[in-house]
């Protein structure tokens, strides 16, 4: 199923007046894919969930499914979840306290008013699915945490939802219950060939899961793309921050021109900017960026032949497979994963950056 | 910091003292009830047992003492039953489907809980006069629901609003609408809420006199607590073995639910009184 | 679920809330409204209703038994309503405190809430009686009287016996409510408390009392509301005698509609309702009520 949002809106009314949870949200997610909102709390991220499961009506715009749409307020068209034929996992299970398993599986179907074998044959297949058939005469509360998510997923796909919505699912559970329960999610995902949208804050679980993913910050979707799009190509500083194993280095700098050659001046160092990653002039004039660099792209090394900036070594974290070295390069510190030698604080580091993987954003765009 | 030694002994001793002051005015109506002297206490006198007085008050036609009791029963179970299934759908609304004028609504109920009863009585003695339903069961039913409605209200409130919200949200996407999310999830799930509710309710209207001292007048309707004021003796003098027997008897039903659900009593009881 | 409601949810939500409305309209409300409307009537039985405005209350402010009840219903919330908190507060610490008993102490204390107030009444008559009852031996044996005393039968007599009635079947009330306060109070408070070397009345007075004001004062509303328009236990105990001593307002009020004057009774009983009221909103002013509400 397509799912599409246009124009869509979402204020809350309160005391202090209206306050928007979601402004001017538009994408459509396609048959099939998972769809990733992906953002820090307070972002908006579930009330998008919430708009398109109809827990929540939009203050306007339209959602569309396969086209036809199910909420719109100018059209006074809202179909409530119950109709949408859509499936939800919370982030807390949800799961029916007063129900066993087995009827907790069963619950959406015999609210539908299916035929006894046939839920009989939907909850078989679905728990086999989950691997969770002995559990079926359990109750919730004599479950584990990784038990209860595949109760509450069973209980989302057994009635074959168009929409498959999953709000936190993993933020539950310890680390690496986490890991694999990510890996069978998607293999899940694949298999049964559902539309989902899946909220998270950990981009992580956003890079390893997502088809695509879009990512908000104050209720505004700033960027929609691949895992890959996202990371390479981030379109502000908040995207280069926010994706990634590490934030990325983000250094106020000068744009300099010479020759037809722009640069940017870090340190004593002048390093000349290719020419695919000059900025588009969005403020014609400006001189002053904000240069970006991956710390896993920057390099320290105890000498270069490139030109390299200097910097004098502030803290040196070993987490094993890599060492991340700060470095502080004429006030501003600089974040180094890859690289060579030992380091200790105080030592002076060149630290090479490839300024092929460099990021140049107009200033004035806080990542914070 | 290790003063528990100490304060051992005086801690028994307040202990023993409370609960010979919460249980003794009931033990000495029971041992009342079944002596055949009433001064049994008094020098001189001793506990003589006879199980007389309870026979008198259960076999004397004139003192109607099993209809009362059938009465009562019955008209608290279904102002219980009644004031619950009234304040359920209500407490829904308040807790889940942001209604405009909710507030109001749980303020006017902590508002009624206030009023005096004598304040209604006068009116509702003469409203069920006019409509004949004096000395009916529908004549407390009715009044009773009201009176304790508030009560339940708020305690549902609490009961429900400590049910999670994804609950609902997960039954209104399995396809249920407001009313089925209420009978299939929140109902059960608060299950144990609305039972002490019910209790509650149900001791509220069985100890209730006022009411049922103006709105009935003869044994086909008349209650227990009506029955125990106004027992009186033929002949002048009190017959106190036979009060105290059929005042042992009104007490047992609500002794006997307060030992077995304590727990549920005083869970509620704090719900409707402590907002957390 | 957020605004951008409709008119039909709006609808359906007031659909859940009407049943209650409709009993709480028809059954409290509008005989609350009937009362005052009847205590400006001459509403007397066999005499035709008539209206005559104030004309019942202009009678209640001359007659010396409504004011000689309205003293009585005030002196008896002054005096049983600090008692049952007092009372109520020494079961709650004792309640409290960690013991095997404890289920069992808690049962006990809430049966005298349990015994409805007609059959405390009667229990409370006979132990006050002047032939049977064992006050008389008790108060002997300590030495406070010589010689059986007629409790019920002298105004103050009666005026305690309502006041130890009150109190046996409320105390416990009391002190399940401020047995939920204190167990909401932290444990690592009072650890704290004994690090600073606070003794076990400072850790009450500065600990305890201040964390339990919002419980206290609502203890404290129920207790007054409840006391003020005592009727059940009045009623059976002493029938507001001897002489008419401790007729409460209640009692005031129902004598009235049992002697068929309803419209006085209307006007004593919108008296009482007044007063109820005006303490009420006194409290929710000063306690903040539902301040967790909304």
């Amino acid at each position: 199923m397509n799912l599409d949002f246009r124009n869509v809106a979402k204020t809350f009314p309160s005391f202090r007046g209206a306050v928007p949870a979601v402004r001017d949200a538009n994408f459509s997610v396609g048959d099939g894919e998972l769809f990733i909102l992906l953002g820090p709390s307070g972002c908006g991220k579930s009330t998008i969930l919430n708009l398109a499961v109809g827990l929540e009506r939009p203050t306007s715009g339209e959602i569309r499914f396969d086209g036809e749409i199910v909420a719109s307020r100018e059209r006074g068209i809202f179909v409530p979840p119950g109709k949408r034929n859509v499936a939800m996992v919370f982030q807390g299970y949800a799961l029916y306290p007063h129900l066993n398993v087995r009827e907790n599986i069963a619950f959406p179907l015999r609210v539908a008013g299916e035929a006894r074998e046939e839920i009989d044959r939907s909850v078989a297949r679905t728990a086999s699915m989950l691997g969770i058939e002995e559990l079926l005469r359990s109750r919730p509360s004599e479950l584990s945490g990784g038990q209860r998510q595949r109760v509450a997923i069973a209980r989302a796909l057994v009635r074959k939802p168009r929409l498959f919505l999953l709000d936190e699912p993993l933020s539950n559970l310890d680390a690496a219950l986490r890991a694999a329960t990510r890996a069978e999610l998607r293999r899940l995902q694949r298999a049964l060939g559902v539309t989902t949208l899946y909220v998270t804050h950990d981009q992580t679980e956003a890079m390893t899961l997502g088809d695509r993913i879009a990512l908000l910050r104050d209720g505004r979707i700033l960027q929609t793309g691949t895992p890959r799009d996202l990371y390479e190509k981030p379109e502000t500083p908040f995207a280069a921050s926010f994706i990634g194993p590490y934030p990325m280095n983000l250094l106020k700098a000068v744009l300099e021109e010479e020759g037809g050659v722009r640069f940017v001046r870090l340190g004593a160092e002048r390093l000349p900017l290719p020419p695919d990653r000059v900025p588009g002039e969005r403020r014609p004039g400006s001189r002053n960026v904000l240069f970006g660099i991956r710390p896993e792209h920057v390099r320290a090394v105890p000498e270069s032949p490139e030109p390299a900036p200097r910097g004098i070594v502030t803290a040196v974290e070993h987490l094993g497979r890599e060492t991340v070295v700060t470095a502080d390069i004429g006030g501003a510190s600089l974040l180094a994963v890859a690289g060579e030698g030992t380091w200790k604080e105080g030592d002076i580091a060149r630290l090479e950056i490839p300024m092929e993987f460099s990021h140049v954003f107009p200033e004035g765009d806080d990542p914070s | 910091m290790n003063g528990e030694g100490r304060t051992r002994l005086p801690y028994l001793a307040a202990a023993a003292a409370m609960t010979a002051y919460c249980i003794g005015p009931i033990v000495f109506m029971a041992l009342t009830a079944v002596s055949r002297r009433p001064d049994f206490l008094s020098p001189g006198a001793g506990l003589e047992f006879t199980a007389a007085h309870f026979l008198e008050v259960l076999r004397t036609k004139s003192l109607h003492f099993l209809e009362y009791f059938r009465n009562s029963l019955v008209v608290s179970a279904v102002s219980a039953a009644l004031s619950v299934s009234v304040a359920a759908p209500a407490a829904y609304a308040i807790t889940r489907l942001e209604v405009p004028g909710r507030t109001a609504v749980l303020f006017s109920a902590l508002a009624v809980s206030m009023f005096p009863q004598v304040s209604l009585v006068g009116y509702l003695f003469r409203l069920m006069t006019s409509l004949g339903w004096i000395n009916t069961y529908a004549a407390l039913v009715l009044p009773y629901t009201a009176w304790i409605l508030p009560l339940s209200l708020w305690i549902l409130t609490s009961y429900f609003s400590s049910v999670p919200r994804d609950l609902d949200r997960a039954a209104l996407i399995d396809g249920c609408g407001p009313l089925e999310a209420l009978r299939k999830v929140i109902v059960p799930v608060a299950a144990p809420g609305i039972f002490s509710t019910a209790l509650l309710a149900f001791i509220f209207a069985f100890n209730e006199l006022l009411f049922a001292l103006m709105l009935t007048t003869d044994h086909h309707a008349r209650t227990i607590p009506v029955g125990v004021a106004l027992f009186e003796g033929l002949h002048g003098e009190i017959p106190w073995g036979a009060v105290m027997a059929a005042a042992t008897l009104s007490t047992a039903p609500v002794v006997a639910l307060t030992l077995l659900f304590q727990r549920r009593i005083i869970q509620g009881l704090t719900r409707g009184a402590v907002k957390e | 679920m957020g605004g951008d409601r409709t008119i039909r949810e709006t609808l359906r939500g007031w659909a859940f809330l009407a049943p209650l409305a409709v009993f709480i309209l028809g059954f409290v409300f509008v005989p609350v409204a009937g009362t005052f409307i009847d205590s400006l009537h001459r509403e007397v039985t066999f005499l035709p209703r008539a209206f005559i405005g104030l004309g019942n209350y202009r009678s209640l402010s001359s007659d010396p038994w409504f004011w000689q009840s309205l003293r009585f219903t005030v002196l008896f919330v002054l005096v049983s309503v600090p008692l049952e908190l007092v009372l109520g507060m020494a079961f709650a610490l004792l309640l409290h405190r960690p013991s095997r008993a404890r289920g069992a102490l808690r049962a006990c204390v809430l049966l005298p809430w349990a015994v409805p107030a007609a059959v405390s009444g009667r229990v409370f008559e006979l132990v006050c009686n002047f032939q049977y009852g064992p006050a008389n031996y008790i108060a002997e044996r300590l030495g406070l009287t010589v010689g059986p005393v007629n409790w019920l039968g002298s105004a103050w007599g009666a005026f305690f016996a309502l006041v130890a009635g009150d109190t046996w079947k409320t105390a416990p009330f009391v002190a399940v409510l401020f047995l939920a306060g204190l167990s909401a109070i932290p444990g690592d408070l009072y650890r704290q408390a004994a690090v600073d070397r606070a003794g076990p009345l400072q850790r009450f007075t500065r600990i305890t009392l201040p964390l339990l004001r919002p419980v206290v004062v609502v203890a404290l509303l129920f207790r007054t509301i409840d006391a003020l328009r005592v009727f059940d236990l009045v009623f059976v105990l002493t029938r507001g005698g001897p002489g008419g001593s401790t007729t409460s307002l209640s009692l005031y009020g129902y004598d009235a509609f049992a002697g068929g004057d309803v419209g006085y009774g209307s006007a004593v009983s919108v008296v009482l309702f007044l007063v109820a009221f005006a303490l009420s909103a006194a409290y929710v002013r000063i306690g903040r009520f539902g301040r967790g509400l909304s």
